[in-house]
């Protein structure tokens, strides 16, 4: 009997001390995160709260989330981001998965080979990619104009990040070039990983390459589809080193984006009460979308 | 016991050898830059920076380097964490009116003496005016000072036959001259003769130059208390450079700003370039196309007596409440505005003009006795407005306003609609 309570009493130690060893091995995550990531996110709650500036902090209430439904730039912002969503986050997965779905049957060099290209802009420096496009769409000796004119597209040179129609596709275009390379690699992973005695098996019964991709590879790949619509999304509202970089938001505001908004109100007008309400009413956006996939994608399953 | 009095010994030893360390290390300052001429480059800096240990071995400073994209940014992080360098080098639109008038930055009246002012004074009484804030409190000691001016490709200009509407000894134009060389130049077969180039991020005193000076506007009121260029004067200069591009003889582009614009006059695209100074003719000397002839010119006006914008450069403190570290950045600061060779020496470093009159001409003779030739500009420095109010705000929209006006906007419309949200902002 003593034996036994000995046994448990050890077993019940073990267990402690298992369980302090975890919280120490998780604790310099989890204070980084709260470092860098909770507390952050509690301060631009708090800010925006305030008519927080250079010299000022004074309690607002919800003053700067009224100024901020009233501002028609924010409204411009918020409908170029809202673009810049819709329209890349599909064509970037619907691209990826296309071209995953090709490559991930080929020979073992081939599929690397190809990965490495589309996975080529995610590694390259965005300031490096900016620049690139950047010559690629001068409206005076860029290669885009020279091609188009060539080809007949066009009769005379085009400036296509100077015109208020043109200026947020080519940011959309850039934005996919670099978005698609993860995706894919992941997408190709993914795919390789899907059962293949199910798809061999649906087969011999007959099922088309559309039934067999629709009935057995999709609903395995769905966690890895859910994760990348999850991701462009978030990489997508977040947009903003293109915009400043190549932009500045202009022409008159064509390519400003939320979070170039926030930058400019915060860092140059030093506004950190208003850029912080911009920061929260972002988050939510970004909290309802990512929400909503997840939803979509379980109904899905 | 015996351990005890050798743990107490060694650590009074290594107290008393810290605190003897302490007492003799140098004061440690820091000085945050943007690259005004040479003083964006280290190499040029370290040895300013070793002149002044030479004099003052006890006071170290370590340098930080700020590009004009990304320097704001940085300024205002620092203000926000309290990590402010102790100097920080630029112009009285950011260390008078902006930070200054936050309160972030130290009184420098006591660097101001009588001689100061009195030299100072001598070269332009719109620089002592620009270093303080209406209550007299000085928040910049100035180093050097230019005029901002335009430059043209003589050599284009020769074979379109439009060196007449110039008056070459005097570097000056009417409004109705310019026209018409824009127009000799496109008949030519220049697709591009000059760009009104707003995509932002500075270098926005070109355009606002040339706005201003075509029907001699004034961009700001007497006490730089309102933005006025909505006045006739402003809206019809305005006007008058978009019935220009809409003409097709000037272009106006909102994807480049004022460095790329440069570029494109440097390798021979455009065949003038708004946004020019003699530091910009002293960085840009090696990138010159052959066969382009750079002549710096004034911007034009009606009368061809043009108003020229002001670039003052010099030093700030920030206030970080160490009164150590700010006597040593005094010092600094003094050594290298006021020595009688190092001032001259820093002056150089910029490529622009002294603010003190006693330093003469600081170019004859040197290596750069061409920057001699921007000195002829200098009677036709205008108001230095920079100082007013929600200047940052009025910078973007300046540009909006420009790219709505290009993109076929009404010009009164636009231009009202600019003047209000700068004069809005002032208040903020």
């Amino acid at each position: 009997m003593q034996k036994t309570i000995d046994i448990s009493k050890q077993l019940k130690q073990t267990r402690r001390r298992e369980n302090i060893a975890g919280y120490l091995f998780m604790a310099p995550s989890l204070l980084f995160f709260a470092g860098f990531v909770i507390f952050p996110m509690g301060m631009c709650l708090f800010t925006s709260m305030f008519d927080y500036t250079m010299t000022n902090f004074d309690f607002v209430g919800f003053s700067n989330y009224y100024e901020l439904f009233r501002d028609p730039t924010f409204g411009k912002s918020l409908i170029n981001t809202i673009i810049i969503v819709v329209a890349s986050v599909p064509t970037v997965c619907l691209f990826s998965l296309w071209v995953g779905s090709i490559i991930y049957k080929l020979k073992d060099i081939h599929t690397s080979f190809f990965r490495c290209i589309f996975y080529l802009p995610v590694v390259t420096g965005s300031v490096a990619v900016t620049v690139v496009w950047k010559w690629m769409f001068n409206p005076y000796y860029g290669l885009l104009n020279y091609v188009f004119k060539g080809l007949g597209i066009i009769s005379t040179n085009m400036n296509w990040l100077g015109n208020m129609d043109t200026a947020l596709w080519c940011i959309i275009l850039i934005l996919f070039t670099t978005s698609v390379g993860q995706p894919i690699v992941l997408y190709v992973s993914a795919l390789s990983n899907v059962d293949h005695s199910l798809v061999e098996a649906a087969e011999v019964d007959g099922a088309t390459n559309m039934q067999v991709f629709w009935r057995i590879k999709w609903p395995q790949i769905m966690p890895t589809t859910l994760y990348i619509l999850v991701i462009t999304t978030i990489n997508s509202f977040q947009c903003f080193a293109l915009i400043q970089l190549l932009t500045s938001g202009g022409p008159n505001y064509a390519t400003s984006t939320i979070m170039y908004y926030i930058y400019y109100e915060a860092f140059k007008l030093s506004r950190y009460g208003y850029g912080s309400a911009m920061g929260v009413i972002l988050a939510i956006i970004i909290a309802l979308f990512s929400a909503v996939q997840f939803r979509l994608a379980k109904s899905d399953q | 016991m015996k351990k005890l009095l050798a743990v107490l010994l060694t650590l009074m030893m290594v107290l008393s050898m810290s605190t003897l360390a302490m007492a003799e290390a140098a004061t440690e300052i820091t000085l945050w830059t943007y690259p005004i001429g040479g003083w964006g480059n280290e190499e040029t800096v370290n040895g300013i920076i070793a002149n002044f240990n030479a004099v003052h071995p006890e006071i170290k400073v370590t340098v930080q380097y700020l590009d004009y994209a990304s320097g704001d940014d940085q300024v205002t992080t620092a203000i926000e964490a309290g990590t402010t360098p102790d100097i920080i080098m630029e112009g009285p639109e950011r260390l008078v009116t902006n930070w200054g008038a936050a309160g972030k930055m130290l009184d420098v009246s006591d660097l101001w003496t009588e001689e100061a002012l009195a030299d100072i004074g001598a070269t332009s009484q719109a620089v002592v005016a620009a270093c303080k804030t209406a209550d007299g409190k000085y928040y910049e000691y100035p180093l050097c000072m230019t005029t901002h001016c335009m430059i043209i490709d003589r050599a284009a200009f020769e074979a379109a036959d439009a060196m007449q509407y110039i008056d070459e000894e005097t570097h000056t134009w009417t409004t109705e001259g310019f026209e018409n060389a824009l127009r000799a130049l496109a008949a030519a077969g220049n697709p591009v003769t000059g760009i009104v180039y707003c995509g932002g991020q500075g270098g926005d005193q070109g355009t606002r130059a040339l706005a201003m000076n075509l029907y001699s506007a004034k961009f700001t009121n007497e006490d730089h208390t309102a933005y006025t260029m909505n006045s006739e004067a402003g809206v019809k200069g305005i006007q008058k450079l978009a019935d220009l591009v809409t003409e097709g003889v000037l272009t106006a582009d909102p994807s480049i700003v004022a460095g790329d614009e440069i570029a494109l006059f440097c390798n021979g695209t455009a065949k003038m370039s708004f946004c020019w100074n003699a530091s910009a003719a002293a960085s840009n000397k090696t990138s010159i196309a052959e066969g382009i002839e750079p002549f710096p010119m004034a911007f034009p006006s009606e009368d061809g007596v043009p108003e020229l914008c002001g670039g003052i450069w010099g030093f700030g403190l920030f206030n970080n409440g160490d009164d150590a570290k700010a006597a040593a950045a005094k010092t600094f600061i003094q050594f290298v505005s006021d020595d009688k060779t190092q001032g001259p020496a820093s002056v150089y470093a910029t490529g622009f003009f002294p603010v003190r009159s006693s330093f003469g001409d600081i170019y004859a003779g040197t290596e750069k006795a061409d920057n001699a030739d921007y000195a002829i500009f200098m009677p036709y420095l205008g108001d230095y407005y920079n100082v007013t109010s929600g200047w940052a705000t009025q910078r973007t929209e300046w540009w909006n306003m420009l790219q709505r006006v290009f993109a076929g906007g009404d010009v009164t419309t636009e231009v009202n609609a600019y003047v209000d949200a700068s004069n809005a902002s002032i208040t903020k």
